[in-house]
């Protein structure tokens, strides 16, 4: 039998942006709405506690910060795909959002006078990146629990694994899911619902993603037929730690660290003379590659040639100080203290610019649901994302879409019916799920799509490899519909949520190569060796992929400037 | 190729009537952590294992298991660090099992809850103006990922039924206590509710923290200290005695 809840608002993931979504909407709502927040593993452990570095935001305007240095900067970033009155709207919220975490418990980091510090970061023209040693989202992520814990009205389920939403004639009726620990299938009826299940970053085996981000809720977006936007816009980090693809924050290259190759030279100078190490992501992370292609890297484990993380310059205090928990990683998983020797570090896979196409409060265009965080794409970031701006983004709109989504229920009631044939669906989906269809092993698909991944879609991208790449997703897809999966208990059965999460991932990967595929110029993240240059004629425009049918649609719309014309992104 | 035997506790309890050790041969590789031998006993051995991890990164809290009886992150124990090279992994016994290595550690959710919130002072400046010293004091104890060893080790929560809320629960009071702008008063609470008397400071919690938080030190015995200065100062209890209430030591 399926179990039924009944709420107001719904509430998918517990990382950054669900957990400020859900307080907001409790204050919204004061104790007239019922909430209740909902996620794959126990709710204080989202993949946002792995942010490390900080989060961005205008504080000391005095000092030479601005909104509009703020602004140029991200767009600059997003190499001019950022929409730009959303990018304006954005850096004004962060000071407020930012500040207020402080209120709720997050220990900033401070000056000597005892105002709060901030570090230099990526791309960024002045030090802006607000932060807390280098666990800057593990705290943010702390503090939002212990508020969340304030409001009775929230009901917190952990280990929920969500499988679909419930959608009749555009409106929203609720979600459905299994409880892990039981395998129970549960409706979550609701008149409103927020998706907020991050990234897809699973989709490659190299990568500084959890396990958990497998892009579930992109997944069901796009299967539902709802719009996914920039989807071909993969970040990848240029300091994933050989061999794991642990994340070791850019607040080293902030602090003072320099990359090196095996020659020993400091390579970043030729590539971008003025920022150097701290130029943005995208622009880091193809330097490393044509170093490493070129030769001047290190033979590393599997195909991970790799450059190393000078850290002598930080000086021993200071990284005992600001950069703990990177120095832990080191000593833990390579055994390297960097105090001591440099870490080796290669491009991981690490953000997804795109998501599900929303408005500025996190709008999807269904009635009754709103997206938020890096599962949303509001065009901040366009085709490629500063460093520090994430955190500030899950925050700033995870805040709107509670506020949105509760005022809205607020101004209306009613109830919602399931039918029959949704609770069958639900119930049959999961027994579905357990039958055998074929031969093929379900974790064997994931291993072939992360091999995939790892070398068609990754810093630079070709027609070949593209295509090549399609091909082989679009055989795994088959592959995916024809497994058996070995284990049949209810029970933490986590042969059943591979087989369901590597389904997401492989349908979500056929977008991402089939975008990239269609994008013929190289802009931010997105690197074509075959069309090397920014196509602004051509290509000044988003991406939006849709299910229409069955078949993988492609449109595109234009972007939103408002006072900074696309220019040469120099740095 | 090289290979390690692992022992890995096995049991289902909505259909078996006891667990019991299984023996698997799993190849080794360099740098090789215990939750490696875990899933790939999963992937490639018996895909009904169910274990709790998801970071692999010591960061989120998830894996902990007991290692050779000695709780421990699964991801941040490294094969290798056993020189006889044997490995038995058992779910942490403090709490209930829902299978395998999986616990029911859900009880802290709720202990987490009664303890008072965080509340600053009333009509402070904004933005506030903390001293970075100040700020550290707390952080190490925020630090705290939440992986309940330090609950698994304690024989308070083993062996007795005392209601002690555990040395998790007083690194979470700390946090709040030790912030400079906390306006509350937790002593009472972390004397008579949370049962802070019960421990009697053997450390073990501080030995088995994987983010190395001093909880005995720099936890457990300030707030000890907090508590019996609340509970004997003679001035607070004449202060007591004239009103109900009463604001921070």
């Amino acid at each position: 039998m399926v179990e039924i809840f009944d709420y107001d608002l719904v509430i998918v993931g517990s990382g950054l942006a669900g957990l400020r979504a859900a307080i907001e909407a409790a204050r919204v709502g004061k104790d007239k709405l019922r909430i209740a927040i909902i996620a794959k593993n126990q709710l204080m452990r989202p993949h946002s506690i792995s942010a490390e570095g900080g989060s961005a935001a205008v504080l000391y305007t005095d000092e030479g910060d601005s909104f509009d240095l703020h602004a140029y900067d991200t767009i600059k970033g997003s190499d001019y795909l950022g929409d730009q009155d959303i990018v304006e709207f954005f850096v004004r919220q962060c000071p407020v959002d930012i500040l207020e975490l402080e209120h709720w418990g997050v220990p900033w980091a401070r000056r000597e006078d005892g105002r709060v510090a901030q570090r230099p970061f990526g791309g960024h023209s002045f030090p802006r990146a607000t932060f807390a040693s280098d666990k800057t989202g593990f705290y943010e992520v702390h503090a939002l629990y212990d508020t969340l814990l304030k409001y009775g009205n929230i009901d917190k389920f952990h280990e929920q694994f969500v499988y679909d939403v419930i959608i009749e004639n555009n409106r929203f009726k609720g979600v459905m899911a299994f409880d892990i620990p039981t395998g129970q299938v549960r409706i979550f009826k609701a008149r409103a619902g927020i998706i907020a299940t991050g990234g897809l970053g699973r989709l490659y085996g190299y990568t500084t993603y959890s396990h958990l981000v497998t892009g579930d809720g992109l997944a069901i977006a796009l299967r539902r037929g709802i719009k996914l936007k920039d989807i071909e816009f993969v970040q990848f980090h240029p300091t994933g730690l050989v061999p794991s693809g642990i994340l070791i924050t850019e607040g080293v290259r902030g602090d003072g660290g320099i990359l090196r190759n095996a020659k020993g030279e400091r390579f970043m100078e030729r590539y971008a003379p003025t920022k150097k190490d701290l130029a943005p992501r995208d622009i880091v992370s193809r330097s490393m590659m044509t170093e490493i292609l070129e030769g001047k890297g290190f033979k590393g484990p599997n195909g991970l040639d790799y450059l190393l993380l000078d850290f002598s310059p930080i000086g021993t205090e200071k990284i005992k100080e600001k950069l703990s928990q990177v120095r832990d990683i080191g000593n833990h998983y390579v055994g390297i203290d960097p105090v001591d020797s440099p870490l080796p570090v290669r491009p991981s896979a690490h953000y997804t610019m795109g998501g599900i196409d929303v408005s500025r409060t996190g709008f999807t265009g269904v009635t009754g649901l709103w997206a938020a965080g890096e599962t949303a794409c509001y065009s901040v970031h366009g085709s490629n994302r500063l460093g520090a701006n994430s955190t500030s983004e899950c925050v700033v709109f995870g805040k709107m879409a509670g506020d949105d989504s509760a005022k809205w229920l607020l101004s209306g009631s009613g109830s919602i019916d399931l039918s029959e044939g949704e609770r069958s669906f639900a119930e049959n989906f999961v027994a579905d799920a357990y039958r055998d269809k074929g031969d093929n092993d379900p974790y064997e698909i994931k291993r072939e799509l992360w091999t995939t991944m790892d070398k068609d879609a990754y810093v630079f991208r070709n027609e070949k490899d593209l295509t090549e790449g399609l091909s082989k997703i679009r055989g795994l897809i088959e592959k995916s519909k024809k497994i058996s999966i070995s284990e049949k208990g209810n029970v933490y059965n986590q042969n059943l949520i591979t087989s369901l999460e590597m389904k997401n991932l492989v349908e979500l990967a056929e977008v991402v190569v089939y975008s990239a595929l269609q994008r013929k110029e190289s802009r931010g993240s997105h690197f074509r060796t075959d069309f090397p240059k920014r196509d602004d004629d051509n290509y000044l425009k988003h991406t939006i992929a849709q299910r229409v049918d069955g078949a993988l649609q492609i449109t595109y719309r234009p972007v939103t400037l408002t006072k900074w014309k696309p220019e040469p992104r120099v740095y | 190729m090289e290979s390690i035997k692992v022992s890995v506790y096995r049991y289902d309890p909505s259909s078996e009537k006891e667990g019991r050790f299984v023996d698997y041969e799993v190849p080794k590789e360099e740098g090789m952590v215990v939750l490696d031998a875990m899933k790939y006993i999963e992937r490639h051995i018996d895909p009904s294992l169910s274990l709790r991890w998801n970071c692999m990164a010591g960061k989120c809290g998830s894996c902990s298991a007991e290692i050779n009886h000695r709780p421990s992150l699964m991801c941040k124990t490294r094969v290798d660090s056993f020189k006889d090279g044997k490995i038995k992994v058992s779910p942490i016994a403090a709490y209930p099992l829902i299978k395998d290595l999986v616990t029911d550690v859900s009880q802290n959710w709720d202990l987490l809850k009664k303890i008072p919130k965080f509340t600053p002072r009333e009509g402070l400046e904004k933005p506030w103006k903390i001293s970075q010293v100040d700020i550290e004091r707390s952080k190490e104890f925020k630090k705290c990922i939440e992986c309940f060893l330090c609950q698994d080790v304690c024989h308070v929560i083993r062996e007795h039924n005392s209601g002690y809320f555990g040395p998790r629960h007083v690194v979470k009071a700390a946090s709040l206590d030790m912030h400079p702008l906390d306006a509350l008063d937790r002593s009472e609470f972390m004397n008579k509710d949370a049962g802070l008397g019960y421990c009697n400071i053997t450390k073990c919690c501080t030995e088995v923290c994987p983010e190395e938080i001093h909880i005995t030190d720099n936890a457990i015995i300030p707030e000890k200290e907090r508590a019996v200065n609340a509970e004997y100062d003679p001035i607070a209890i004449f202060v007591r005695s004239r009103r109900k209430g009463g604001g921070k030591r």
